[in-house]
């Protein structure tokens, strides 16, 4: 492994987060969604375990065993933002607030049901790529050993 | 063996009478009926109705299921400890049992073809885990998939039916298709369908070698199969669905010509065997033949006369399996040849099944009289032939249930009867009491079967059953019936041969040497198929490609449009593209030539990566992007895994025992390519998006408050789509998980 790698891929993380950040906030009125961001971050992640080793990887990334956590909480968000309104008559996925009405604004960021959603699928992709990462990673040591 | 009822029988059983009551209770109320979208989208209620038809066999279905659960909750502890089994077993069959009676009232109830389609398959897999019940025998276990087979794929034949009378009339619902449907080719298939799904339920023939199989099930579920669900089905159907079938006389006549001859040749095997559950099972094909037969007939006669027939068949069948159940559980013997003599020492057995057994003789003072007299009173309209006919067809019901009830409870006693419990025998009395009130005073019986007779036909039905002490034809014909059944009894010597004769041709034509002939081939031909599939990589990846070429290649020829390949204009905008493509091209086929490892994996990804490219060329940054991220994702893995792979060479080994097959390989990628070639060029040769979504959405993607418009179909417009997919995601994780770590997520 090159020593440029060695040094670059760990740092690569921070910056990936925020692109997938960036991809998120602005996603909804340009090019993006969730899913990418999600493979953005993975992908950083990848090439930590690909650099450091499955067990390095972990150890020095302690945030990476929630990604169970992290999937279900996803797949939480989503059927929420999906679903909620179905409580209140409203059919699965409408849209809030509804067509014309004004949106709230933080930046770029609009706070609509969608976004929401969008981030669910974000964490889901996420923890469900990381996981299996940490499964594929630990096997192909047992093979190697 | 003193065992307590379980909670679970306990259960069942009120359950099943608490459902009788309700069902008494709403007939009295005049009816009861939801009617809510389902699926509205296709046209799909849920259009429940307990309409005459429907409180019939809801009746029917719950209270006999009372009878029976009652007498299983007895005879299930006492069938599992012979077979040394755990009491807890009981779960995997009160479950079904109750589904079964569930499914049954929903069937009753049913208004719409696609609901009766349902709950005639809920039916069926009912039916498959209660014959299998003793799944350590293959005998049950055959038996359970022919009853599945059999009912199961003629059941698609009703939703075929349903779906062509949709096409044509725009609704699945049956009165709004009474209503509509016209004489036509295409109502005539579609009635002749549904009837055949109908018939083969009712184990008709051909269709009935899977009945006497299914005696493989525990008793109850025999009993209860046989009489108040699951073969009741097919002939609740047929009441339903009559209108429709009543517009093509071809259809009522075929109905009278299966009818006469299910009733003639069950009848013949029922004398013919020797198992007590057999000579049930066989009667059962003859005895719903007459339904079919009345069915057939049509009008209200028939109408009503089949609607009484199904009413006072299933009190008599039900309590005569259920004497079967306990003459076997008392001596421990089963066949007719072996048992005699028993009514000295099991009295009110004798009495009970003595009169369930008139019942189905037809005789006075039961509620089976009237059966037979509306039997003949319409075939009295329908003329000669068919009044020959069905004297006949009730001479041998009365000759093969006499030598039943007499062959068991009287002669030479052959076994000793051991004591049985209470519960074994009090639903047989108890059936046996109303099929003697219903004998005396048959009103609400008449009422019962007039009310469902009103849906069948269409108009007010009354049902005329009284007794009348004068020589009209129903009365003489009922005589001669009997005289003749007499006979059949006695005359052993015209009786056996032909009996026999029927038997053998059975054997060796019949229709269940068919299934098994078919059953066979078509495990022969996927044995084939499975072999050569994954036999290599190749030909897994062969039996993808070329069906898909072929069909897509079918799919072309059979549908010809004009103008479908377009060679359009090169403009110098559109070099970029043709580049990318180009290098797509020489990548592709580095892949195919290359024999590396390494390589290959490089020039895959280079071609991915050239079609992200043309992606964002043509204005598809979000394709884009994704196919970026993934593309990146692939080679990782790629990378991964091959340098975890061991040293090239040790592995390639060609083995010489192994022809090579470089013609086959040419000849799928060459189908596989040239079709997709075809498609794909047929898709670029049409640039109006002819009936597509997409023009929509891009208009109200404003709207939701988005700018672009794939993030906004992926997160709004195709939200659900979108929910479900990233579940899949979730659970191919946990699956993952689960083969690779036992389940353990981290």
């Amino acid at each position: 492994m090159s020593p440029v790698i060695e040094v670059v891929a760990p740092r690569l993380l921070g910056p990936a987060v925020m692109v997938a950040a960036a991809i998120i906030v602005k996603g909804y009125t340009d090019v993006g969604d969730g899913f990418s961001a999600a493979v953005i971050v993975s992908l950083a992640v990848a090439l930590r375990y690909v650099t450091l080793g499955a067990e390095n990887a972990e150890r020095s990334l302690r945030i990476l065993r929630h990604a169970p956590a992290v999937t279900t909480g996803g797949l939480l968000v989503a059927l929420g933002a999906g679903f909620a309104g179905v409580a209140f008559g409203y059919p699965p996925f409408t849209h809030f607030p509804p067509p014309g009405a004004d949106v709230v604004k933080i930046g770029t960021l609009e706070l609509i049901t969608a976004v929401a959603f969008d981030i669910g699928l974000f964490l889901l992709v996420t923890g469900a790529l990381v996981v299996l990462l940490h499964h594929l990673a630990r096997l192909a040591g047992r093979w190697t050993r | 063996m003193n065992r307590r009822p379980d909670a679970l029988a306990l259960a069942a059983t009120i359950t099943a009478a608490a459902a009788f009551v309700a069902s008494l209770g709403a007939w009295s109320a005049g009816g009861l009926a939801i009617d809510v979208a389902w699926v509205p989208t296709l046209g799909l209620r849920l259009d429940l109705a307990l309409d005459g038809l429907g409180v019939l066999y809801a009746l029917l279905a719950t209270g006999i299921g009372t009878a029976v659960f009652a007498y299983g909750a007895a005879y299930l502890p006492r069938h599992l400890s012979h077979g040394d089994r755990p009491a807890s077993e009981a779960r995997r069959f009160w479950p079904w049992m109750v589904l079964f009676m569930v499914a049954m009232v929903g069937l009753a109830t049913a208004r719409d073809l696609v609901l009766l389609f349902v709950f005639f398959d809920i039916t069926a897999i009912a039916s498959y885990f209660l014959i299998g019940f003793d799944r350590h025998r293959l005998e049950a276990r055959g038996a359970a998939l022919m009853a599945l087979m059999v009912t199961g794929i003629s059941a698609t034949l009703l939703l075929m039916g349903a779906v062509l009378l949709y096409v044509e009339y725009g609704t699945f619902s049956v009165p709004e298709l009474s209503a509509r449907a016209e004489p036509g080719t295409l109502t005539t298939v579609a009635a002749a369908l549904i009837a055949i799904a109908a018939l083969a339920k009712s184990a008709q023939v051909p269709l009935h070698f899977w009945l006497p199989r299914a005696m493989a099930a525990p008793t109850p579920v025999s009993a209860y199969l046989h009489s108040a669900a699951m073969v009741a089905a097919g002939v609740l159907v047929l009441g339903r669905v009559h209108p429709l079938l009543a517009i093509n006389d071809a259809v009522l006549d075929a109905l009278l010509v299966i009818g006469f001859a299910s009733i003639v040749i069950g009848a013949l095997l029922a004398l013919a065997q020797d198992e007590l559950k057999q000579i049930l099972a066989h009667s059962t094909i003859s005895q719903y033949g007459y339904v079919v037969v009345l069915y057939g007939l049509g009008g209200s006669a028939g109408a009503g006369a089949a609607a009484f027939y199904v009413l006072a068949h299933g009190i008599a069948k039900s309590a005569l399996f259920m004497t079967a159940g306990a003459v076997t559980e008392a001596t421990g013997e089963s066949r007719l040849s072996h048992l005699g003599g028993l009514a000295r020492q099991m009295p009110v057995l004798a009495v009970a099944s003595g009169v369930a057994a008139a019942t189905l003789a037809a005789l006075p003072l039961t509620v089976g009289f009237f059966k037979d007299e509306l039997f003949f009173k319409a075939a009295i309209e329908a003329g000669p032939v068919v009044q020959a006919m069905a004297v006949l067809a009730a001479a041998l019901t009365f000759a093969y249930i006499g030598r039943f009830w007499l062959g068991l409870f009287t002669g030479p006693r052959q076994r000793d009867a051991r004591e049985i419990p209470l519960l074994l025998v009090a639903p047989i009395v108890v059936l046996a009491g109303l099929a003697v009130a219903g004998g005396i005073v048959v009103d609400p019986f008449a009422a019962l079967a007039a009310d469902a007779a009103t849906v069948t036909s269409g108009g007010s039905v009354e049902v005329e059953a009284a007794y009348h002490l004068d020589t009209r034809p129903e009365n003489l014909m009922a005589a001669a019936a009997w005289g003749l059944g007499l006979f059949i009894m006695v005359a052993n010597a015209v009786r056996d041969p032909i009996v026999r004769i029927v038997g053998r041709a059975g054997d060796l034509a019949g229709s269940g040497r068919w299934y098994a002939a078919i059953l066979s081939g078509v495990h022969v031909l996927s044995h084939r198929i499975h072999a050569a599939e994954v036999r290599d990589l190749r030909t897994s990846l062969g039996a993808i490609v070329i069906p898909t070429g072929v069909l897509t290649a079918l799919g072309f020829v059979a549908t010809p449009a004009g103008h479908t390949y377009v060679v359009g204009d090169v403009a110098l905008s559109d070099v970029p593209v043709i580049v990318l493509l180009a290098l797509v091209v020489i990548s592709g086929l580095t892949v195919a030539r290359d024999r590396g490892r390494l390589q290959p994996v490089l020039a895959l990804s280079v071609l991915g990566f050239a079609l992200a490219a043309t992606y964002a060329v043509v204005g598809a940054p979000d394709v884009a992007l994704v196919a970026v991220l993934v593309e990146t994702m692939l080679t990782l893995v790629f990378v991964g895994v091959y340098s975890r792979l061991p040293p090239a060479g040790a592995t390639d080994v060609a083995d010489p025992a192994r022809p090579s097959r470089h013609r086959i390989h040419v000849f799928a990628g060459a189908v596989a390519g040239v079709s997709a070639f075809a498609v794909i060029w047929a898709a670029l040769s049409r640039h109006a998006p002819a009936r597509s979504d997409s023009a929509a959405h891009v208009q109200l993607a404003p709207e939701a408050h988005g700018g672009d418009v794939v993030t906004v179909i992926l997160a709004d417009f195709r939200g659900l789509d979108t929910m479900v997919e990233i579940t899949v995601l979730a659970v191919a994780v946990i699956g993952a998980a689960g083969l690779l770590r036992r389940g353990r997520l981290w």
